[in-house]
């Protein structure tokens, strides 16, 4: 007879120091990428190719949003870490969203990418935290990914609609695939992350992000497989000197007019006190 | 600007009712077709929701014609 002797984690209590910091920084990582999504997702209500899309749109930023919201929530009860600060008063330096969320998203290849991609990254980690041995995150984690299923069915659907569209759009679509993609694997990080490792260990999350990576790697390919769309492309640069709570080898960040209005600056004089 | 076909939506409220008709989409693929449902139609919180290629539908009565019988 065998007894499960998986660790259930209500707090940090009991967590090795790279387990609890690997922990805070994954999270964090998560919810600003969402974060970034869901102003994205909000931007471009209004710039679709067709209505239904704008509709889309305005969902999928809601429900990032909302995840936000959710991913914050576990992050002040058990770090202490504010969500007013964690959008107003956080350096752009300090945030550690999918780098090619920094900067306006000026065409629909992109925007497409982004849905494709980038939010079926975080989905995919997500997806490893079910099952969690660290409980006040495995009992909001359902309900997020119920609601990622039909980001993804977008982002495929819209992924495959483009890349028939003819030689120039399935080009620029290929270029933004591959930034993206680029892009997650920095986000990801170097396959032997002390603070990753550790996680997998006390059963926090059951696939190491090298793990995740190579399984969005497959998802993608499998999405593009027949569609003329080659991501073989995409880069992993070094990771040396990565940052595991920037997931950056360098200094980044969201562009200024993005911090603008998430932290809702135009609209400072009616926030609630 | 995508070509697709009519999908026509189908959801219930609760496990106990019937399926019922409410509305339908455009969209280029099954995929896209789901995503736009769901968010299109999400006035309820359903336990079911699908959707059907408008082609996929056989009509029994002619269509468009209401029946020498009524309804």
């Amino acid at each position: 007879m065998t007894t499960d002797t998986k660790p259930v984690f209500e707090s940090l209590e009991g967590m090795s120091e790279p387990c609890r910091l690997g922990l805070r920084n994954i999270i964090m990582a998560c919810a600003d990428t969402k974060l970034l999504l869901g102003y994205h997702y909000g931007e471009w209500t209004f710039g679709t190719p067709e209505l239904e899309a704008a509709v889309a749109s305005c969902s999928l930023s809601q429900s990032e949003l909302g995840h936000v919201r959710l991913l914050q929530a576990v992050l002040k009860k058990h770090y202490g870490d504010d969500p007013e600060r964690l959008i107003d008063n956080r350096p752009a330096a300090e945030f550690a969203n999918v780098a090619f969320l920094d900067e306006q998203i000026e065409r629909w290849p992109g925007f497409v990418a982004m849905n494709a991609i980038v939010d079926l990254a975080v989905a995919r980690v997500l997806h490893a935290f079910r099952g969690s041995s660290f409980k006040p995150l495995r009992m909001s984690v359902e309900k997020m990914l119920d609601e990622e299923r039909y980001h993804i069915h977008h982002g495929r659907g819209w992924f495959r609609a483009l890349a028939r569209q003819g030689e120039v759009t399935r080009g620029s679509l290929e270029r933004q695939a591959c930034a993206a993609l680029t892009s997650v694997a920095e986000w990801f990080g170097p396959a032997d992350d002390e603070q990753d490792a550790a996680l997998v260990g006390a059963s926090v999350k059951s696939m190491a992000n090298a793990e995740i990576f190579r399984a969005l790697l497959e998802d993608v390919s499998e999405m593009a497989s027949g569609t003329g769309v080659n991501v073989a492309a995409a880069q992993r640069a070094s990771l040396d000197g990565w940052n595991p709570a920037t997931r950056r080898v360098g200094v980044g960040g969201p562009n200024e007019e993005i911090l603008f209005h998430l932290r809702g600056s135009k609209n400072e004089v009616f926030k609630l006190g | 600007m995508t070509f697709g076909q009519v999908y026509e939506v189908f959801a219930r409220k609760t496990h106990d009712e019937p399926l019922r008709h409410v509305g339908s989409v455009n969209a280029t693929d099954d995929d896209l077709a789901k995503a736009y449902a769901w968010t299109l139609y999400d006035e309820e919180s359903w336990v079911e929701m699908c959707v059907v290629p408008r082609s996929a539908v056989i009509p029994i009565t002619q269509h468009g014609s209401v029946p020498v019988w009524g309804n």
